[in-house]
């Protein structure tokens, strides 16, 4: 019953990607030959198994080594803030409860429901030069900040799109812990700082642990957050590899900047795995 | 030279006088005269790799048109938004073209003529074949060499707030004065996502360029000539902190019609349809003016069409394109995207005669070379912003 799946993920995922690779490496031959031929400044391999100087062109470029820098940077603080107002929210949910707090948890997914294109856009005019944030400030004297095509708008615009999946994760997360062992540690003198710390973080850690390279994956990958609402330069990686297969004309390096956003979004994902196989080892499935 | 010749949409008669001075042959080469064109029947596929205003103008004005004109017609056509998949078209009309099969669309509307043209893949255009073509100036036809039929033009215009600016610079140079003395006011769209910053980055190197190296970058690719851009690179990266928020290239051409339309700045680039356009939908309010500049000035060309060699209805494409060449055509382009007529304006209804008096399509200066277009893309993106 697997087969059918396998072979599928085998056509459209794996042969695809085994054949970026080798282009990235220079095999420029076989089903590769129309975007070798396509393609400007294409290094061919010099060796059996390729060479690699397009990678070397890649990260001797400054361009590239300081862009890298900016995507792992809002990446993680992205991922930061989503994580604490996540958390924030299912716990204010769990320990508090009220309308105002299911009003909050029902406010953190309705992102879930805009179009990210749509979303980006709303977030540039609000913080733009004229927009609503700078009109405000200066209807009392004051000067705004100017967020408009900056990263703090693309951090901004990450915390929005990500915010409804890690707020639904942490939601369940702590929920799913039984009353019995908060007020069990409430009977026996425990602080509301102690309950969260040592009861209910530890008890929702593995989908706090998915929400968090769920989180981490989407940003580290995004376009359309930075195309829209960040600067030219620096800006993520996402924008350069369209810029470098598109308007450039350089697909090999593209590649090879895939190549290494894979590589970084493998390294996030061992995280999830294992987060994975400790639930389903709690749970006696292995 | 037509270069040095003042442009200026707003002083039409003025400019009329101009060119007929600086571009005497540019009309008198042409003595056919327009026909319409009724006799098509049959049917065929038009292939768009545009925006939606080259569709809207294909699907809502061109070809309804045609058919009624054509009872015995019938065209549909296949849409690619913004030509984000040229690369595999491509690669689909070659692989057709060699296994002599059909590719499955008989007229190609696309920037990638030229290079399809280049490859082989194109049938050959004249006057035998599309007869209105006769009435297309020379030079215009000649830039299509032999498969692309050019069939509407725009051009790059500087567009400016009329309220704040009062005397709009009428130069590279005074442009160029004129953002330093007014930081934070001026701004352009990167060159890769857009036609009117690429037209700006252009005009800027091309102040440093010899007129031989220019000639060289707009017909072929030539990578050692690339050193004569390093100065306009400077101009540029010194420029950069006189830009919109000390340095912000917008991406696409419509984000800075928004913030020219908004008051964020008083002067861009634009492209002549887009701002035309813009202010007859009202996205644009009355008080943006805009002008051509001069020495040398914005560049604009001519979009061409092609008929793949092995498309099965090459007769009704045919038809189809004399019919965008006939003066009917050419009124429809110009109403519904404001596109520059490129027969000669002598054939042209009289009240278009007038309001495009200015845009002689042989006089525009054309853009670099794709691959050109392409390295220098990547240069600006390396040099430029963020420095």
């Amino acid at each position: 019953m697997a087969l059918p799946p396998v072979i599928l993920l085998a056509l459209f995922v794996g042969v695809p990607v085994v054949l970026a690779i080798g282009f990235s490496l220079g095999h420029t031959g076989g089903l590769n030959s129309t975007i070798a031929s396509i393609g400007l400044n294409t290094r061919e391999a010099t060796s059996w198994w390729g060479t690699a100087q397009a990678y070397v062109d890649v990260f001797t470029d400054p361009r590239f080594t300081r862009d890298l820098g900016v995507t792992v940077g809002v990446t993680v603080v992205s991922t930061v803030i989503v994580l604490a107002l996540a958390l924030g929210i299912a716990l204010n949910l769990r320990l508090r409860g009220g309308r105002l707090a299911s009003v909050f948890a029902g406010l953190a997914v309705v992102p879930l429901f805009i179009p990210v294109v749509i979303a980006s856009w709303a977030i540039l005019t609000f913080y733009s030069g004229d927009g609503f944030v700078r009109t405000v400030f200066a209807l009392v004297g004051l000067t705004g900040p100017t967020w408009g095509y900056t990263t703090v708008a693309v951090i901004i615009g990450s915390v929005w799109t990500s915010l409804p999946f890690a707020t639904l994760m942490a939601i369940s997360g702590v929920q799913s812990i039984p009353d019995a062992m908060i007020e069990a540690a409430r009977d026996a003198g425990a602080s509301s700082f102690a309950i969260v710390t040592r009861i209910l973080v530890p008890l929702s850690a593995i989908p706090l642990v998915i929400a968090a390279t769920f989180t981490a994956i989407g940003v580290l990958g995004s376009f359309t957050v930075p195309y829209f609402t960040g600067p030219n330069a620096p800006s993520m990686l996402g924008v350069d590899i369209s810029k470098y297969f598109q308007a450039f004309n350089h697909p090999q390096q593209a590649i090879v900047m895939a190549v290494v956003v894979f590589v970084l979004a493998s390294g996030i994902a061992f995280f999830y795995v294992w987060a994975n196989f400790r639930s389903a080892k709690k749970e006696g499935r292995v | 030279m037509p270069r040095r010749c003042l442009l200026t949409l707003s002083a039409a008669a003025a400019v009329a006088l101009a060119l007929a001075g600086c571009a005497p042959t540019a009309s008198t080469d042409v003595a056919a005269t327009n026909h319409a064109v009724t006799d098509a029947s049959g049917t065929a596929t038009v292939f768009i790799s545009g925006d939606t205003n080259v569709q809207s103008l294909w699907t809502d004005a061109i070809i309804p048109a045609f058919e009624k004109a054509n009872p015995g017609a019938s065209v549909t056509t296949t849409l690619d938004l913004h030509g984000e998949h040229d690369a595999q078209t491509m690669a689909k009309l070659t692989s057709s073209v060699q296994a002599n099969d059909d590719p499955g669309f008989d007229l190609i509307d696309s920037g990638f003529i030229q290079a399809a043209g280049k490859a082989g893949l194109l049938e050959g255009v004249s006057a035998d074949n599309v007869p209105n073509l006769a009435t297309v100036p020379d030079t215009t036809v000649k830039a299509g060499a032999g498969f692309g039929i050019p069939y509407r033009a725009s051009s790059v215009l500087l567009a400016y707030d009329s309220t704040k600016v009062k005397t709009p610079p009428t130069t590279l140079d005074e442009l160029l004065k004129w953002i330093t003395a007014n930081p934070g006011q001026f701004t352009y769209n990167s060159p890769s996502t857009g036609g009117s910053g690429a037209a700006f980055v252009t005009t800027v190197l091309d102040k440093y360029v010899s007129d031989k190296s220019r000639t060289a970058m707009t017909t072929g690719y030539d990578q050692s000539l690339e050193g004569e851009w390093d100065k306009g690179f400077d101009e540029l990266k010194k420029l950069g902190a006189s830009m919109y928020q000390q340095g912000v290239y917008p991406n696409g051409n419509n984000q800075v019609l928004e913030l020219l339309g908004t008051g964020a700045i008083e002067m861009a680039p634009v492209w002549s349809d887009q701002v035309i356009t813009a202010q007859k939908t009202g996205t644009l309010p009355a008080n943006i003016k805009y002008a051509q500049i001069s020495n040398p000035s914005f560049t604009g060309s001519a979009s061409y069409l092609g008929i793949p060699k092995t498309a099965s209805h090459k007769d009704v494409a045919q038809k189809l394109a004399d019919y965008v060449l006939s003066s009917e055509g050419q009124a429809l382009i110009a109403s519904t995207i404001a596109g520059y007529p490129v027969i000669s304006l002598d054939n042209v209804p009289a009240d278009l005669k007038d309001k495009f008096a200015s845009a002689d399509p042989s006089a525009l200066r054309p853009t670099y070379y794709s691959q050109m277009a392409s390295d220098m893309n990547n240069l600006w993106d390396a040099k430029v912003p963020g420095q």
